[in-house]
């Protein structure tokens, strides 16, 4: 390892050193306080850090990792959405009684393992940044011990997770086992070398799709989505639906690119298979919901469904609309989340749609902004998820998936119902009389701030996303 | 094919194929968390087996690399589930799955 | 300066928005009036800063200016605005009398409760407006068109609790839709031959694509007629505009009389290669106008509500334009338009301002004597009037009247009878006006003055009745003076009109003519209903078929309500069931079946998501090894 490597390297060196320092800070004294700084310093240290690459870098570390362009924003991309999951956590554990200072540990090291996933181009890389990634979260889900149905949450996806990662593994050495490669790279070169393909390496690339369908929840792998996003603790949910799924789509677009994985039409035809079901299957489930979390949880199935419509438009244009897509998803998901975060007090969270009845008139400018974060859900023009599923539509029109694209027009209308829904009962002029213990208010402030700051990136990026379209242009 | 030892190196597949099979249907069919996570243990090493087999056979190091992480990790997987699980027995004085049922729909 | 184009419809907007998030408890009336006039003003003053701008470096104007909002792939969504002298005089126009108007309904709205709520709506009317006429695209003057009926059904209702007014905004918003749909489909229709919408490549595209006379721009023109009738009240759907007077008289003044119903006239003026290519649909244009000019003329005649008679004299005036546009007379259009702008939205202000006076009474025969009280009310009336019955060579309305009646009878597209319309036109107006003029402020009072308007209602009047009487000097007939500083304007925007051979020396003929008849009508006016009082009253009071037939607008509301209303209530009645909903809550229960079957798959039940697994993996494997590629 050269210094060019290292430096291409020391985004996660930051990550790890902040995870490190953290566990002395704990060991000396517990301070919700310290640690939280130490937290969003080192963030936003390194995203700072991060922006001094280049965007044409590009740093092989061979045989494990590749820095490039794309990695760097992806990785800019986690470090932001676990910058916006610190502060929305920082009163959300405040009010609890719990030991909480571990808690931003896991978190940082949950990042790191996505964002070593994101620069991955080798199966042990990708495998130990998912573990890495997945072990944080078992116990991220099950953090809250006395809360209720945490335990059940984390054994679900501890269960699930570790399963569907041994099909994982078992694909990768199925894979290994007929190319004797276990980098991208190879396995791509392997395939053009070799007319036929055995049946046991296509075997394989069932099994990772099975793990990483898992990850991302697309059906028929996402039935624990919804109980594990109600089960968790707000903030985690958040980076559940967020980092967890968005590192995913962004080493699939990796692996599926030097893999040319878009020349086979089995595999177009099974994402297409799992986009559709995806797309229906959490929409329709959506529909007689009442709880809000899970609500999103089976909107996030969906929207997964769609973002595999731009991946499968392939190319450049499909990893940018996957890219944009993913990137006004994070916004919009973040401040959702946010918004369910600030509203919930030391016993429970406000996950009931019954929670939000009259808020307009309660809280009018939370009321505004989860309006605009579920507008821009559902794709309302000014907003980013517009453009976002524009963008999809279009790379999906133009590599003439006409039944894909049909589909998701067919569902942006069914998720518009609850969508709305949600919205109306917010106006809803009943006030509901709610008693809850106030903590300081400035503990609300950081919450509110960055509410404030996401739904102004959502109409930013509805508004004029030439900036944005631009730059990931140049990365991809 | 036939490698030094001469077993031929795809009933190496058919073993592996078989170990994880057995996991899977161990995970599907028993009710105790214990034995499940046993089961995917099963499913990892069937995972190993295969790895070491291919390493030796394709006279590269990297399978075994590989298993070497993957016995790390599942120690780690073991290690963070046996605690939730011990979470979950303080709970319910249990570790039958089939009793978590209270998120659903 | 061009660089600050996009602020003009903008400040307006942030000014709404700004208005509609206070609403009206949050801001006091002070600050409320200074973001709705300051708004529109600071627009204003852009606009004068622009045409300075231009006439001082005497470049005609014409530039795009584009906020790229994004671009995918090849498509790229441009909001593009354009300004060239055609927009720049609308412009203009709907900024500057918007200004008057805001600062006018400043006073006049004092009392009411939504202050804010009404201002909000006016800067929102205007930023519409103007998006309307700077867009570059027709999609985006789609928007404006729509934005604008918006506001005009808000403003309409704007005293919403009394059901009357409602229905008024109903109807107006209805009858329009009607024209709007034949808009869209105009519009459809353009993208699909021509596959663009953008102005100035259609008006460069079609003559390459089309012959003159050929079908399909023709069509497209006759379409895009419907919406230009539809929003401009023009014969057959004028009805709307009449009850439209239900909204407070600012609006009346500034959508319904200067700004919106003429946004018709635009659209064809920027048309105009499109009919230059559709000499029938052009005729149409024409037929509807000498059409409209004259049941309207008619109507106001015999109406008794002071805002109605200046209701259907806008339509009457608008038909002028029609029939200006019919003929070729683009720039007599536009000019009239102009014109007309100033003295009608004179007229409704004053009009405002003597109905505030007299407790919100309408009827004229209940007015009367108004002339020694309010003098200055009376002044500018009286100019507005004068400019409105195109009083010879001193107000500005005879210049522009006068070219559309000489062009109707000069072009080489018109006929003996868009003159023979446009003349006895004339006529009919020179007798309504004065009628109004002399039932409202000669004779004895009858209704006593209560409130007497003050310096924010006077001043934009005064101002407007300046431009109502010298506005017209910019233009000139070839028999005197012979000043053509408009017309110059649009040399390259719009094409120039073309006369018939040897038609030059009537000229003077028909102006001299068509004064003495606007002097005549004047005339009998005064002998009708101040001299001899007592024969207006008898025919007020008789019931003469005539009289009631055109006080009634022709009873084209009983016609409609005939054969379209009460055949469509009808249906309704039969299909109560609506068996095309049937679809929908199919659709709907369907819906509902597959989340309750779904959701059975949620059982929480953690063995059953495992099997979902293992299932789900077993498929997938099957697929890719039993196609494999």
């Amino acid at each position: 390892m050269n210094r060019s490597d290292l430096y291409s390297l020391t985004p996660l060196l930051i990550l790890s050193s902040a995870a490190i320092l953290n566990f002395f800070s704990i060991s000396i004294k517990r301070n919700h306080k310290v640690i939280f700084a130490i937290t969003v310093l080192s963030l936003i240290g390194d995203f700072i850090f991060l922006t001094s690459y280049s965007l044409y870098h590009q740093q092989h570390i061979d045989p494990l990792l590749v820095v490039d362009g794309f990695g760097i924003f992806n990785i800019g991309l986690i470090l932001l959405t676990t910058l916006v999951v610190a502060l929305m956590s920082y009163a959300y554990f405040e009010q609890r009684e719990e030991r909480k200072e571990e808690y931003y540990i896991l978190l940082i090291l949950a990042a790191l393992g996505a964002c070593i996933m994101v620069i991955s181009k080798h199966f042990v890389s990708f495998f130990l940044g998912l573990e890495v990634l997945s072990v944080s979260l078992y116990s991220l889900i099950a953090y809250l011990r006395t809360r209720e149905r945490s335990d059940e949450a984390g054994i679900k996806y501890l269960i699930l997770a570790a399963f569907s990662s041994a099909f994982l593994l078992f694909g990768m050495s199925l894979i290994y086992a007929t190319t004797g490669k276990m980098d991208f790279g190879g396995i791509g070169y392997y395939l053009t070398t070799t007319q036929d393909i055995p049946l046991i390496m296509m075997a394989g690339l069932g099994m990772l799709i099975v793990g990483a369908g898992f990850k991302l929840g697309v059906v028929p792998f996402h039935m624990w989505t919804p109980d594990v996003y109600e089960g968790a603790p707000t903030p985690v949910t958040a980076f559940i639906a967020t980092v967890s799924k968005g590192g995913m789509i962004a080493l699939l677009v990796r692996f599926f690119n030097a893999i040319n994985g878009y020349q086979y039409e089995s595999f177009t035809n099974l994402f297409t298979v799992l986009s559709i079901a995806s797309m229906f299957v959490g929409n329709i489930l959506a529909l007689r919901q009442t709880n809000l979390k899970r609500i999103l949880a089976y909107s996030s199935i969906s929207h997964i469904g769609y973002l595999l419509v731009a991946f499968l438009s392939g190319g450049s244009m499909g990893a940018q609309a996957t890219t944009f897509y993913l990137v006004a998803y994070f916004i919009t998901t973040l401040g959702a989340f946010g918004i369910i975060a600030t509203l919930s007090d030391q016993h429970r969270d406000a996950e009931l749609i019954d929670d939000y009845r009259g808020l307009l008139w309660r809280r009018p400018l939370t009321a505004v902004a989860f309006s605009a974060m579920l507008l821009s859900l559902a794709g309302i023009p000014l907003t980013a998820g517009f453009i976002a599923k524009f963008y999809v539509i279009t790379a999906g029109i133009g590599t003439q998936h006409w039944l894909l694209v049909f589909c998701l027009v067919v569902n942006s209308v069914i998720g518009l119902y609850y969508y709305i829904k949600i919205i109306a009962v917010m106006f809803d002029q009943k006030l509901q009389i709610k008693s809850a213990k106030e903590l300081h208010p400035l503990v609300y402030v950081i919450s509110s701030v960055t509410i404030a700051v996401l739904a102004v990136f959502l109409f930013w990026l509805g508004v004029s996303p030439e900036g944005m379209l631009s730059l990931i242009d140049d990365v991809i | 094919m036939q490698p030094q030892n001469g077993i031929p190196i795809d009933y190496y597949i058919w073993l592996a194929a078989a170990l994880f099979t057995i996991g899977v249907l161990g995970v599907l069919y028993r009710r105790n968390a214990i034995i499940i996570f046993m089961c995917i243990e099963l499913m990892l090493n069937a995972v190993n087996v295969l790895l070491v087999a291919f390493s030796t056979y394709l006279n590269d190091a990297a399978g075994q690399v590989f298993v070497f992480f993957i016995m790390a990790v599942a120690a780690a997987e073991v290690a963070v589930g046996l605690a939730i699980l011990i979470m979950m027995y303080r709970n319910t004085k249990t570790t039958d799955i089939n009793i978590l049922n209270r998120l659903k729909w | 300066m061009k660089d600050f184009l996009w602020l003009i419809p903008t400040l307006p907007f942030l000014g709404a928005c700004i208005l509609i998030i206070s609403g009206n408890a949050n801001l006091p009336r002070r600050a409320v009036s200074i973001v709705g006039c300051g708004s529109v003003g600071a627009a204003a003053i852009l606009t004068i800063v622009i045409m300075i701008d231009f006439l001082t470096t005497g470049q005609i104007p014409e530039y795009t200016v584009i906020v790229n909002w994004f671009s995918v792939d090849n498509l790229s969504v441009p909001i593009a605005l354009h300004l060239d002298t055609l927009s720049l005089v609308f412009v203009f126009v709907i900024t500057f009398v918007g200004f008057l108007i805001h600062v006018y309904s400043i006073e006049f709205m004092h009392h009411d409760e939504s202050f804010a709520r009404f201002f909000a709506y006016l800067n929102l009317f205007v930023s519409a407006m103007l998006m309307l006429v700077l867009a570059d695209s027709l999609i985006l003057m789609y928007l404006g068109w729509e934005g604008v009926g918006l506001c005009s059904y808000l403003l309409i209702g704007f005293w919403y609790e009394e059901e009357k007014n409602g229905y008024a905004a109903r109807k107006a918003f209805i009858i329009t839709r009607i024209g709007d749909t034949a808009l869209a489909v105009g519009l459809f229709m353009l993208f699909a031959e021509l596959g663009t919408l953008r102005i100035q490549d259609i008006l460069t595209l079609a003559p390459q694509q089309w012959a003159t006379g050929s079908t399909t721009p023709v069509t497209i023109c006759l379409l895009l007629l419907g919406g230009a009738v539809g929003k401009s009240a023009q014969f057959p759907l004028q009805t709307w505009l009449p009850d439209a007077m239900a909204g407070p008289s600012p609006v009346s003044a500034l959508i319904h009389a200067a700004t919106m119903v003429t946004a018709g006239v635009y659209l064809i003026a920027r048309m105009n290669g499109l009919y230059v290519l559709a000499p029938q649909a052009q005729l149409w244009v024409g037929i509807v106008g000498a059409i409209t000019l004259l049941i309207a003329g008619c109507s106001a005649l015999t109406q008794y509500d002071l805002k109605r008679v200046l209701a259907y004299s806008t339509i009457s005036q608008i038909g002028y334009m029609f029939l200006a546009l019919g003929i070729g007379a683009w720039s007599s259009a536009v000019f009239h338009f102009m014109i007309h702008a100033f003295f009608k939205a004179l007229l409704f202000l004053a009009a405002g301002a003597v109905i505030m006076a007299l407790h919100h009474e309408h009827d004229m025969f209940k007015m009367g004597g108004l002339r020694k009280q309010m003098p200055a009310v009376f002044a500018t009336f009286l100019i507005g009037s004068a400019s409105l019955a195109a009083l010879p060579l001193i107000s500005a309305g005879f210049y522009s009247k006068d070219q559309i009646i000489w062009l109707s009878f000069a072009s080489q597209q018109s006929n003996i009878w868009f003159f023979l319309a446009a003349v006895v036109g004339a006529f009919i107006t020179a007798i309504y006006t004065f009628r109004m003029v002399f039932l409202t402020f000669y004779g004895e009072a009858k209704t006593s003055v209560s409130h007497m308007p003050g310096n924010l209602i006077t001043q934009p009047l005064v101002i407007l009745a300046v431009l109502a009487l010298f506005a017209g000097f910019i233009e000139l007939p070839h028999t005197f003076g012979h000043v053509t500083l408009f017309s110059d304007l649009f040399s390259t925007t719009l094409p120039p009109v073309t006369l018939r051979p040897n038609v030059e020396s009537h000229e003077w003929i028909i102006q001299t003519s068509t004064g003495l008849l606007t002097l005549v009508g004047i005339a009998m006016a005064y002998y009708f209903y101040v001299i001899q009082p007592k024969i207006a009253d008898d025919i007020h009071a008789s019931t003469i078929e005539t009289h009631r037939f055109w006080y009634a607008g022709w009873r084209f509301d009983s016609l409609y309500d005939a054969i379209i209303v009460k055949p469509i209530l009808f249906f309704a009645r039969v299909n109560k069931h609506d068996f095309i909903d049937k679809l929908y809550s199919a659709l709907v229960e369907l819906s509902e079946m597959m989340s309750a079957l779904f959701s059975r798959s949620q059982n929480g039940i953690l063995r059953w998501y495992i099997m979902g697994i293992v299932a789900g993996a077993v498929i997938i494997i099957t697929f890719t090894l039993i196609i494999t590629p």
